[in-house]
């Protein structure tokens, strides 16, 4: 029954172009402040926690983005358990009767946390989005799938590891991830640092596909442009931030690129806002030594950014694209002479 | 000595009207109230209830008028009392995190609910974000 519900939503509300832009006419300031006057709110009682967020907006990506944004900001990532979780499910991946036992226990110990300290891991979030969405009369659901980043290995991920939601405005579905909009894992403390990150919300979904693949194809929202989850696990790492700065990658479209010595490589990018040249860099790191490099843009029209870069040396080489500070996503180059 | 007493027959009617105006409106508005009342107290019920887990009383479980602030939580026996009295169509929500959300909508004979919320069963799992520049594993 679920599945013929499902099917008929994504015949319904199959649209691969539904994202943040659709909703240019709405200005999120008065969510964004509900959800800041809430802060002190705890999750004892969600359905008056949803009345607060949601009973003073009119249009429903008004009530979902005050959830939302309370989400981010609210919610934080419980470092210590997600060590812990991601430790015993790659030690049980094998063993079905002992990884339930240990998902029952963490169930547990998850929703405890939550109440009392609102420390969660992704799934949390995407729980209690969909929660509070639930009662605000928004259909929201939780994704399960793969997550790829620069700390993953990203060759033996075996199975699924991270959590997201589809929300349903206006008749379409469209994706967001509030547990990467909120925190970064900080690499010299193991810790994780807050900074909330806007381009998550409502992501263009070709855009998500590059590092979130569903268990469920359909979850995509792409139909049959969907990616393979072949060609998903050769895709370009991309960080973060690259939600800050990107609403599309197009080129490179591969992560691991083997190309012969002179030859150019294009770099194509749709951004959320014009840069300039002096804001675009590449670092090209040979193992030894690591080389900044200003490309010269070809083009910016339309808040498109394409620049190629010429490789004359062989050798093999991780090439970093940043816009500003923002490290945006990275690529590996193996140079034949 | 005579008192002048010059009240004129116009007047006289016109107060003679109201007054049987107002013995006339009086029965009508005693009758309006009466239907009133008794609609109220046939339609409003003040409900009670307890809310359970497969283990038995859920403490803190909170039970809310959907789409209003109006809401209470369960005791430690599960036991609540809806703070105002409710009509039929009404919808209380009643939630615990880790339990799936469950709606009753109030009937006119609805006085006493038992709640049983089922365990929510979720997948944990998760991934962070990082912004740790990708370092290739070399040979050499």
């Amino acid at each position: 029954m679920t599945l013929i519900r499902y099917i008929a939503l994504f015949i319904i509300a199959f649209q691969s172009n539904a994202q943040i832009s659709d909703f240019d006419h709405i200005d999120f300031r008065k969510a964004d402040s509900i959800a800041l006057a809430c802060k002190s709110e705890g999750l004892d009682n969600l359905p008056q926690l949803s009345y607060k967020l949601t009973s003073n907006l009119h249009t429903d990506v008004e009530r979902f983005r005050a959830i939302y944004m309370w989400v981010c900001t609210n919610l934080t990532n419980d470092y210590g358990l997600y060590a812990k979780n991601m430790k015993n499910r790659d030690k049980y991946r094998n063993d079905s009767l002992s990884l339930q036992a240990w998902n029952d226990e963490v169930t547990k110990d998850i929703f405890r946390k939550l109440v009392k300290h609102k420390k969660t891991i992704c799934t949390g979030y995407a729980y209690i989005l969909k929660e509070l969405s639930k009662l605000a009369d928004i259909q929201c659901e939780i994704i399960h799938g793969y997550g790829r980043t620069s700390t993953i290995n990203v060759a033996k991920l075996h199975a699924p590891n991270h959590s997201w939601n589809a929300v349903m405005l206006n008749n379409k579905w469209y994706l967001c991830d509030p547990t990467w909009a909120s925190g970064l894992e900080n690499p010299v403390s193991d810790s994780l640092k807050y900074e909330y990150i806007k381009g998550f919300f409502l992501v263009n979904p070709k855009f998500f596909a590059v590092n979130h693949y569903p268990i469920d194809q359909n979850w995509t929202l792409l139909g049959d442009q969907a990616p393979s989850f072949e060609s998903f696990m050769e895709a370009p790492i991309i960080y973060g931030k690259a939600y800050r700065n990107l609403t599309m990658h197009s080129t490179p479209k591969k992560f691991h690129n083997f190309i012969n010595r002179y030859q150019t490589v294009r770099f194509q990018y749709q951004l959320q806002k014009s840069v300039t040249q002096q804001h675009i860099r590449l670092e090209i790191d040979d193992g030894f030594n690591s080389k900044k490099i200003r490309p010269e843009i070809i083009s910016t029209h339309d808040q498109s950014l394409t620049f190629d870069y010429t490789f004359n040396y062989d050798g093999f080489y991780d090439v970093h694209l940043f816009i500003g500070d923002d490290l945006v996503s990275t690529y590996t180059f193996k140079v034949k002479s | 000595m005579k008192t002048q007493f010059n009240f004129p027959m116009k007047s006289f009617g016109l107060i003679a009207m109201m007054m049987i105006a107002i013995l006339a409106y009086n029965p009508m508005y005693a009758q309006t109230q009466t239907t009133a009342t008794s609609t109220q107290s046939n339609q409003e019920v003040t409900v009670k209830g307890t809310v359970n887990d497969e283990n038995g009383p859920l403490l803190g479980a909170s039970i809310t008028l959907k789409n209003s602030k109006i809401g209470t939580v369960s005791d430690e026996n599960g036991a609540f009392t809806f703070p105002k009295a409710l009509q039929p169509g009404d919808v209380l929500v009643f939630s615990f995190l880790g339990y799936e959300m469950k709606e009753i909508k109030i009937q006119k004979n609805t006085s006493f609910l038992k709640v049983v919320l089922e365990t929510d069963i979720v997948e944990i799992l998760g991934a962070l974000e990082s912004n740790k520049p990708y370092k290739s594993k070399r040979s050499n």
